[in-house]
């Protein structure tokens, strides 16, 4: 496997079973939790590792929770082969609100009919326009390793007026 | 804007009153809550061990800062003993807030007495910031991101800001979605996002951009649109010399070959009528020809520049600064726009865009690089030194006078033993840097050196490096940043950092203590100036009544800042006013630090507490006099330079074994290397590992499916992928583009460590690879 | 001239003499091998002008429509069924063929004149010549699109919700056919600003005919009419 000079694995013996909790429970002990190839290299840091296989895309038409208000929802159908340019934008012609009732597609969010300036219009905002920059699909594969982030609504969060 | 609850980040949105983005986000920024949340977060220090004691070749078993800093500090100390002040070095970033950078440049040439720190940014816009010194004496854009809401046209030369920058791109949609008769034309290698929006869609030749640029000046010199009144008062023509080498090691053939490899910036005065002669060869038929660009649409983007009635935005990145002649790239674009005297005003002007955080605030302007000091300033020049050193209250002649080693060079001197003890923060340069197998790679395993990495997470580069410490990231600290526009933020620590992790601010200042300035400084010096010993480096850097002024009461006490509460004073606020009494009055004039923390920002240079938004140009800039128009100031003539340089063919290009041009770059949903984004299960699913992008017909035509595990292979190393011929990259047949965010498919062991000569940045746009299937 | 006149009198002469030594048998045969030698070179001519190959070996081809359509579903896809360009671009009815042929003449005279020969070009005719097309497949039902995807075979099961929610709303129903919603299916689009979601509207409200511009406009639209009353009939 690896040369002597390079070894860089933490416990060896532990760090393929330890899990989350364990590492919560352990830390101190095991500084690092999990090696993951994708974020940190492979075991042998230069060494070869085989291409994962592309991944097929989530198209179960669900809508997925936001993680919070302002988070951009996730796209729960491929959009392979869209055509999104300034000759054409494949997302409007369902998203789009004259289209919504035809198509069965939720609306666009009426922020995006504001212009830089806060002020409505009559069409989706210019500015937009590229839905793709915030909007994404997503894969039908695991995350890489666990994310610790909570929810709001979990740390009770109290209705607030302006101030 | 964030939301916190619970000492949590909770949410994140785009604030509605900041002017860059006006309540915008990217995918990336909206899924900022996250980042700092993986499951793997470095949460205390690392040290590889064997029996209880530090070893190479150890397994990294954690330790307490104590234990770290003391292994460090002897480590350090035994290299300075051994080898002197140049075996010790530091890498850095645009990721470093202000005070880290400045903190960072402080303990290394006035602490250590070492140049040999560089930020990766030296990777990113060190082609910009050159061709800007050079031409304009001063650096980083005349411009603001208000050009473009002011502009009529937009070129992206080497580009994909619809990726890239995501934020500018809505403002540069929204004017030409907006208004019917605003151009865009976007220049590249292949097709990609930004061309989704072009009107002018331009795809070269990798490396024939120089010659685009040459034919473009010949254009509006023989249609007769040149600016005479503006050429005449504010331009000079010079000439640079030629053949100048590719920045590989010394004894490459390549090198050898290259007359001026050892003085490739030198240029000489020349006039008009010989520029005129000189771009006269890049006719359009020839350029054409050279490039395998539609000549229609050359000539369309000609005209966006020659027309007087066009007010003409040019953004670039890098294309244009990855690239072996960037520095003569950035000239020749500031060429079109002097010829022109479209500069420096609302809506006109060459914009050099920048990937980092602070590349500007931090990189540049602090002065991080190998040769620079604060306020654009430069370690060869006495008088900077001079000046500095009064400015830090060092004995005069402490300063080392030769630039440092730059990042290429620094992992050529890690693998050869010449620098020995090397501490990488806000950094993933083992992912990040050419050639990493056989030059960087080595370099951290090198058995003579001692490499220390902070980070927040086990990146490829911490697993490469001997000690680990857990870096506080974002809000878990007090920070300021600096954009491309010259603009300068400041936040607030919002939240606290998981277990041990500390801000790379504290972790400079509270390593400075373990040196006394008897162990590192010459005992010349102190006999001449007894005043200092017995004195730490943190003394002396630090609390040398400069940036220890500010008590602690001056902290706004609803927010927390660990790094004062340790050190008992109001640091952030001491390094910034310290940092900033370089610039002021020099043209790089910053606001009082507290200011920042109620505006969204202010672009320097902030005169009578006014910020400017175009330099140069009477009216705009409180630095040019009333009558004289314009005045390029940075320059003792008052004049930007425009220069003569030719086109020169890549360092590699494609034979008949390498039949392919090898592009690297990111994608939208990943930062840099991605290891924040990687980490957000969002970012992660939206794009899962990375790919290579290849065209269709060039798959089915060497059996290659779509979905098929490949190899990549150049002269220097290879990886497995998987053929991707859909999707945003449109390949051009014979290039493929290959993203570099993804750990386990580490491109840069295929690239080549190609630099531009002149500054030093590497080249990640061009190499030659050969396709191979998996046996 | 006078040789020129002499020549041509006698090949006149030669050619409308009957034969006197050559057998009726062998002018028959003659005749037939004649008859199928040109028959097989025309169909040969036919076929080879009818690959893909043949398409993309034009450069105006080659670099802008094939180059698009390589990044598609009908280039590359799960099952390896692909669609080559004549299977969407060429009737395979004879006599429509025939007429597709024809027009394609104007084609060649576009090659010999440059008229698309770069890019810059090709981009300022897309819209007219994407317009041909749908005009075309919409006059003919989508019939390209029907030789392969028979909207009776289909198994809604196995698409996705949305598909198979809005093929039955408008495809199966008869409201729309393939070419309203599937525009740009395999290649880039022209500007569409104006052209509405296809499933929008009835088709009489779309774009208007094209207008003729030559005679094989016309034995083009006349056939696309015939089309559309035998589809009509069908249903």
């Amino acid at each position: 496997m690896r040369s002597q000079d390079t070894p860089r694995r933490i416990a060896r013996g532990h760090w393929t079973v330890v899990t989350a909790v364990a590492a919560g429970v352990f830390s101190g002990t095991f500084a690092i939790a999990q090696m993951v190839p994708d974020l940190s290299g492979p075991a042998d840091a230069m060494g070869q590792v085989r291409a994962k296989p592309m991944p097929k895309w989530n198209v179960d038409d669900v809508r997925k929770m936001r993680a919070y208000p302002d988070q951009p929802p996730v796209i729960p159908h491929s959009i392979e082969g869209y055509q999104l340019s300034v000759n054409t934008n494949r997302c409007l012609s369902c998203h789009k609100r004259e289209f919504t009732q035809g198509a069965g597609a939720p609306m666009i969010s009426v922020t995006h009919y504001m212009t830089r300036e806060g002020q409505m219009l009559a069409d989706v905002s210019p500015r937009r326009y590229f839905c793709t920059a915030c909007h994404v699909p997503q894969a039908d594969v695991k995350p890489l390793l666990g994310n610790t982030f909570r929810d709001m609504s979990q740390m009770g969060v109290q209705p607030m007026g302006g101030n | 804007m964030v939301g916190v609850k619970e000492g949590q980040v909770v949410a994140t949105h785009g604030d509605m009153q900041a002017e860059v983005n006006r309540g915008l986000n990217c995918i990336k920024g909206y899924f900022l809550s996250k980042i700092m949340y993986g499951e793997d977060r470095l949460q205390t220090p690392l040290l590889r061990k064997r029996n209880g004691k530090y070893a190479k070749d150890g397994e990294f078993e954690p330790v307490s800062w104590d234990e770290a800093f003391d292994i460090m500090a002897e480590q350090c100390k035994k290299v300075l003993k051994e080898k002197g002040p140049t075996a010790v070095g530091m890498f850095g970033s645009g990721q470093w807030t202000i005070f880290e950078g400045y903190a960072a440049t402080k303990l290394m040439r006035a602490g250590f007495r070492s140049n040999n720190l560089d930020p990766n940014a030296r990777h990113c816009m060190a082609s910009a910031a050159s061709a800007f010194m050079r031409t304009f004496g001063m650096d980083e854009p005349m411009g603001c991101y208000d050009d473009f809401e002011n502009a009529d046209a937009f070129v992206l030369w080497g580009s994909n800001m619809a990726e890239m920058h995501p934020i500018l791109w809505t403002r540069l949609a929204d004017r030409r979605l907006g208004h019917p008769h605003v151009k865009v034309a976007v220049l590249s290698t292949f097709t990609h996002r930004s061309m989704d929006l072009a009107d002018v869609p331009i795809i070269f030749t990798p490396g024939t951009d120089l010659a685009i640029l040459n034919y473009i000046a010949n254009h509006i010199i023989t249609t007769g649109k040149v600016n005479e009144d503006f050429v005449q008062k504010h331009t000079t023509f010079m000439k640079g010399v030629t053949n100048i080498g590719y920045g590989l090691r010394p004894e490459d053939p390549l090198e050898l070959k290259a007359g001026n490899a050892a003085n490739p910036g030198n240029m000489e005065p020349t006039d008009f009528d010989s520029f005129k002669k000189f771009v006269s060869d890049y006719t359009l038929e020839k350029v054409a020809a050279l490039t395998g660009s539609d000549p229609g649409f050359l000539k369309q983007l000609a005209e966006l520049y020659a027309d007087p009635s066009r007010k003409v935005m040019s953004l670039w990145t890098m294309g244009f600064n990855q690239h072996v002649r960037g520095v003569w790239a950035n000239h020749m674009l500031y060429n079109l726009h002097l010829l022109t005297g479209k500069i420096s005003e609302p809506g006109n002007g060459p914009f050099s865009l920048t990937g980092q955080p602070s590349a500007c605030g931090t990189a540049r302007e602090v002065g991080t690089f190998a040769h620079r000091l604060p306020a654009d300033m430069t370690v060869t020049n006495p008088e900077h030194r001079r000046h500095a050193e009064e400015i830090w209250k060092l004995p005069e002649g402490h300063l080392p006078d030769k630039p440092g080693y730059h990042a290429v060079q620094q992992d050529r001197m890690l693998k050869d033993g010449k620098l020995s003890f090397y501490w990488v923060q806000v950094n993933n340069n083992i992912q990040a840097a050419p050639n990493t197998k056989n030059e960087t790679y080595q370099g951290y395993r090198n058995p003579d050196n001692f490499i220390v990495v902070s980070d927040a997470y086990p990146t490829i580069t911490a697993m490469a490096a001997d000690l680990i410490l857990p870096a506080a990231m974002w809000v878990e600290k007090e920070g300021a940043y600096g954009n491309a526009e010259r603009r300068t933020h400041v936040w607030h620590q919002l939240v606290q950092a998981p277990g041990d992790a500390r801000s790379d601010l504290w972790q400079l200042a509270e390593f400075s203590k373990r040196f006394t300035t008897e162990e590192v400084w010459p005992p010349e010096t102190l006999e001449k100036h007894p005043q200092y010993r017995g004195k730490t480096l943190f003394d002396v850097l630090f609390k040398n009544g400069q940036v220890d002024r500010f008590p602690l009461s001056e902290i706004d006490p609803v927010y927390a800042n660990n790094e004062a509460k340790a050190f008992g004073f109001y640091i952030q606020k001491g390094l910034f006013e310290e940092y900033a009494s370089f610039g002021r009055g020099h043209g790089h004039d910053l606001a009082p630090y507290d200011r920042y923390h109620q505006e969204r920002g202010l672009r320097w240079p902030v005169v009578d507490g006014k910020e400017t938004k175009w330099r140069y140009r009477e009216g705009y800039d409180p630095y040019v006099k009333p009558g004289e128009g314009v005045r390029f100031y940075g320059r003792p003539d008052g004049k930007a330079v425009i220069l003569a340089v030719p086109y020169e063919p890549p360092a590699e290009s494609p034979d008949k074994e390498y039949d392919f041009w090898l592009v690297t770059g990111r994608v939208l949903e990943h930062w840099h290397s991605g290891s924040m984004t990687m980490r957000v299960p969002e970012l992660y699913k939206a794009f899962p590992g990375a790919r290579c992008f290849m065209n269709a017909d060039d798959a089915r035509k060497r059996g290659f499916n779509q979905g098929s595990e490949i190899r990549i292979v150049s002269r220097r190393g290879e990886i497995r992928s998987r053929v991707e011929t859909r999707g945003r990259n449109r390949m051009p047949p014979g290039v493929i583009f290959v993203p570099w965010f993804d750990a386990s498919q580490l491109i840069n062991k295929v690239t080549l460590d190609a630099t531009d000569p002149i500054s030093k940045q590497t080249d990640y746009k061009k190499c030659a690879v050969k396709i191979l299937p998996v046996a | 001239m006078g040789r020129i006149t002499r020549l041509a009198g006698w090949i006149w002469k030669l050619l409308t003499t009957p034969a006197a030594t050559l057998s009726l048998a062998f002018l028959t045969l003659g005749g037939f091998v004649g008859g199928v030698v040109f028959w097989g070179a025309f169909n040969t001519a036919l076929e080879v002008t009818n690959t893909e190959a043949f398409c993309a070996g034009c450069h105006e081809m080659r670099t802008n429509v094939y180059e698009e359509m390589t990044r598609t579903v009908h280039f590359s896809n799960r099952s390896g069924v692909r669609a080559s360009c004549p299977d969407c671009h060429v009737p395979h009815e004879w006599t429509d063929k025939i007429a597709r042929k024809m027009q394609a003449s104007k084609e060649v005279w576009g090659k010999i004149f440059g008229t698309i020969n770069t890019r810059e070009k090709f981009l300022d005719q897309r819209l007219r010549l994407a317009q041909h097309e749908w005009h075309r497949l919409k006059a003919n039902d989508s019939l390209e699109c029907r030789n392969c995807h028979s909207s009776v075979a289909m198994d809604l099961s196995k698409q996705t919700q949305r598909a198979a929610d809005i093929h039955t709303r408008y495809l199966l129903s008869g409201k729309a056919t393939c070419i309203d919603c599937h525009k740009g299916i395999a290649h880039d689009l022209p500007n569409m600003q104006g052209v509405k979601p296809g499933w929008q509207m009835p088709d009489e409200l779309e774009d208007p005919p094209v207008p003729a511009a030559s005679a094989i406009d016309d034995l083009r639209n006349a056939m696309a009419q015939a089309h559309r009353q035998h589809v009509e009939q069908e249903r």
